[in-house]
């Protein structure tokens, strides 16, 4: 058994570095910050302390600078977690540097979210390279605890079980193991579903895509709302590097509409860029915050009250009956509505499904459906497929997938039973249905 | 000899949940625990006999009263139902669940449902205080005064720090020892916060002081959440375990209970108390009384307690009004251990009010079913081993309404 002791995070200054050190230095490690400067380090540890809303944990943490103290730090850790800037060129020059101080036992893992693990494990020696995986936090990891872990072909096997392990009981994550494929588990099953309705949004609309795919289909934040969150420059980043590298069933979901790209140029990457916004743009008026929304053919803004989305009667129903709790009916509304809005829902949460289990089996991204399902349920909090095949019907749920051209997933075509493929026993599935 | 009262079992809502974030209506929570609450025991609605509903506040909270006939909406095959609601402020669970334990023990009808019930995180903190001041005398304690019961919580330790000495160092740790148990519930609210004794020590901006000596580490939680249990008669209990060709010995049962109100004002219970080693006397009595009941002849003879820490000072006030010390010593079992899992009582297993959550109507019916699952060893990573007896002790008001269950075979 590793242990995990002590720990040293590169880019401790990011969002993703100072979450990860809070997590580490929550499970009792003792944790070294690294930043450019120890200042930069510095605020990234007063951020760990911030969101674990704790002074205290901070005794548990010092910051250092990379030029002072990267060797010594490397030297005496057990874990040695990079959170870098997403840019392999900067991570390997990091590991090759990580590689000549650590010691012959420490594991090295890195936060990144898609690019190539086997890529970044021969940056460093044959001991570096077998100690190596990809730990996938997602933002803000003291929140969300779904993790995805990713080993490469030549890491220690021995090593991956007692991680998942550690991770699980000692830092409160769910993990999802996942193999080494473009964006992993979550982010390829999750950002070909945001692509989608992006694609979509170029004939129908913004606020329109994001009410007829809206919480009502099984997640806490519309979908375009979720990519202005993350930022369409990582959205980009991330469909790109799944067009690029998969030719998988649903390829053309991946392409990115011409529309985004064109925001992207103009500096307009969502939340991050507030005044020019993404999808939405928040603007104040007399006080008060007013959401303008896109207009794809345009690329301009239009007030809410020029972009009002007509009320659909059957998405009104099935708030209504997820606000009290009625999920089957809901979802059986879900199946049986009429319309336009109906069939493109419809065509998009069950090519979700599709796709997602699409990703388990022999040469794909995970073994089992429960590790997709962790990794939608609690990285992306959206409801996992096996839910919706649940709470929909498993013979239902594969006539739907048909009858919208998409491809039927062995394992649901296995199971097509009633007895449930969601096993999580202390999960409530409500919590997924948000009205 | 009253007709014994036997526990089928039940279910807990996920306490982490945030219900209005989900856009969701209390009717969503009842029903989320019923149905999971019959999933569970695999009981059909139609053997049901009557609903009680333990809820503080859905007025303030959520607009809404008459909570028992929500549960006729849970299942068309309730339709009918006779069911009521009960309010004891933060002990309105264990009255609902007094109130279908007496039904049954009268020989009313053999099968309960009682499902407690609180949404909560419907309006801001300060609302949510002041709402939760009418569980004291509003107009004398609580009208305008920013979170009155933390402050009437920090005078309960006062009184102990005036009579016996107090040290918050022992509130700290009883903290953590809640959330440190939090950590192996997988319902409870806190179960992935950070929290440390030495935080529980500090005071600055991110653990400030909210009433007298009561900080943010010392509070139990605002908490979205909904149970429900079942329980029966011998004959129900007997039907139930046939149909599932179990033993019927192998039911747990409410071996005995109390239940006492003290005056509602905290400077009257303090007055009355004046010269009694006991700071809530009525508290304690509620407890001999259901020692008494369940022959049980002192706290020596129960494995664990699921007691009522709305505060740190409410379960050092429980230590020693269960009998664990001697009154003003509540300290030794702190030092020495014995309210830790592993320890010889341990206390909170769940991790409390503080760290599995406290929706307010749902806390006496989160306690009795936390009692079933240890008494039945189905309490997984928070299993106190070999668990024959629990004790449970919930509290409305200051102190003012007790209500006390031992149970096990």
């Amino acid at each position: 058994m590793r242990k995990i002791e002590k720990v040293v995070v590169l880019g401790a200054n990011g969002t993703m570095g100072a979450g990860s050190a809070e997590v580490f230095a929550a499970g009792g490690c003792e944790v070294i910050l690294l930043a450019r400067s120890a200042d930069k380090a510095q605020a990234g540890l007063e951020a760990a302390q911030g969101m674990a809303k704790s002074t205290t944990i901070g005794s548990l943490m010092k910051a250092g600078s990379y030029d002072d103290d990267l060797e010594k730090a490397v030297a005496g850790a057990d874990l040695i977690f990079e959170a870098l800037a997403e840019d392999m060129e900067i991570k390997k020059e990091f590991f090759a540097r990580v590689s000549k101080a650590r010691q012959a036992d420490s594991i090295v893992a890195t936060v990144s979210s898609g690019l190539s693990i086997t890529e970044m494990a021969a940056a460093g020696d044959a001991s570096f390279a077998k100690n190596f995986l990809g730990i996938h936090l997602f933002n803000p990891p003291n929140v969300i605890v779904g993790t995805e872990v990713i080993p490469h072909a030549g890491t220690d096997a021995a090593l991956i079980d007692p991680i998942v392990e550690l991770l699980e009981n000692r830092f409160g994550r769910v993990v999802t193991l996942c193999r080494d494929l473009p964006a992993f588990a979550g982010n390829r099953v999750g950002f070909k579903v945001l692509n989608e309705v992006a694609q979509l949004a170029a004939e129908h609309g913004v606020a329109y895509m994001d009410y007829v795919v809206g919480p009502y289909t099984g997640r806490a934040m519309p979908p375009l709302a979720t990519v202005d969150l993350v930022g369409l420059d990582v959205h980009k980043a991330i469909v790109d590097n799944v067009h690029a590298n998969t030719a998988d069933e649903a390829h053309d979901c991946f392409a990115l509409p011409a529309y985004v790209q064109k925001l992207i140029d103009n500096g307009h990457l969502g939340n991050k860029t507030g005044a020019l916004g993404g999808f939405y743009r928040r603007v104040k008026e007399n006080g008060k915050n007013v959401r303008y929304v896109l207009d794809p053919a345009s690329g301009d803004y239009r007030a809410p009250t020029d972009a009002v989305v007509e009320p659909v009667p059957f998405i009104e129903e099935i708030s209504k009956l997820h606000r009290v709790g009625r999920y089957r009916e809901a979802m059986q509304l879900f199946v049986e509505a009429k319309g336009k809005e109906a069939d493109i829902a419809r065509k998009v949460i069950f090519g979700y499904v599709s796709y997602a289990l699409n990703r388990v089996g022999d040469g794909e991204v995970v073994r089992e459906p429960r590790d997709v399902d962790r990794i939608m349920g609690f990285g992306f909090n959206w409801a996992p497929p096996t839910v919706l095949a649940d709470i929909i019907g498993h013979r239902e749920t594969i006539a739907q997938i048909e009858k919208y051209g998409l491809q039927v997933p062995a394992v649901l075509a296995k199971a097509a039973g009633d007895s449930p493929l969601f096993r999580e026993p202390n999960v409530n599935i409500g919590r997924f249905f948000s009205a | 000899m009253a007709e014994p009262v036997y526990i089928l079992g039940g279910y807990q809502t996920d306490f982490a949940r945030n219900w209005t974030k989900e856009n969701k209506h209390i009717m969503a929570l009842i029903r989320e625990a019923v149905i999971g609450g019959l999933a569970e025991t695999g009981i059909d609605p139609r053997e049901v006999e009557v609903g009680h509903v333990g809820n503080f506040a859905a007025e303030l909270y959520a607009m809404q009263g008459h909570l028992g006939a929500f549960l006729v909406d849970a299942d068309p095959a309730f339709s009918g139902l006779p069911t009521s609601r009960h309010e004891a402020a933060c002990a309105s669970g264990s009255i609902a669940l007094l109130a279908a334990s007496a039904e049954i023990e009268a020989g009313r009808y053999d099968l309960a449902m009682v499902v407690g019930v609180e949404q909560m995180k419907t309006v801001d903190p300060k609302t949510g205080g002041d709402y939760l001041g009418t569980a004291a005398w509003y107009e004398r304690e609580a009208e305008g005064v920013e979170f009155p019961f933390p402050k009437l919580f920090g005078k309960l330790g006062d009184e102990y720090d005036k009579r016996y000495g107090l040290k918050d160092e022992h509130l700290a740790h009883i903290s953590a020892v809640n959330y440190s148990n939090a950590k192996r519930n997988p319902l409870a609210q806190t179960r992935s916060w950070y929290m440390t004794e030495d935080h529980a020590n500090s005071t600055d901006k991110f653990n400030s002081i909210i009433g007298g000596r009561i900080k943010i580490s010392d509070c139990s939680q605002v908490t979205d959440g909904a149970v429900t249990v079942f329980l029966a008669s011998a004959k129900g209990a007997a039907a139930y375990a046939k149909q599932r060709g179990i033993d019927l010995a192998k039911l747990p049962k409410i071996l005995g209970w109390g239940h006492r109100t003290a005056p509602i004002e905290f400077t009257t219970k303090v007055a009355e108390s004046a010269g009694n080693e006991y700071i809530l006397p009525h508290t304690r009595r509620a407890i001999v009384d259901a020692f008494d009941r369940a022959g049980v002849s002192g706290v020596a003879d129960v494995d664990a307690i699921e007691t009522h820490d709305c505060f740190t000072t409410s379960e050092y006030m429980a230590i020693d009004h269960f009998g664990l010390t001697k009154p003003g010593e509540s300290w030794k079992a702190i030092e020495d251990g014995t309210i830790e899992l592993g320890g010889k009582t341990p206390i909170n297993p769940s991790g409390g009010l503080i760290g599995a959550g406290h929706p307010v109507g749902a806390t006496g019916c989160r306690q009795l079913l936390d009692a079933y699952k240890q008494v039945t060893n189905t309490a997984g990573d928070y299993q106190v081993d070999g668990a024959k007896k629990i004790a449970t002790l919930n509290i409305g008001g200051s102190g003012t309404t007790s209500c006390c269950f031992v149970v096990g075979h």
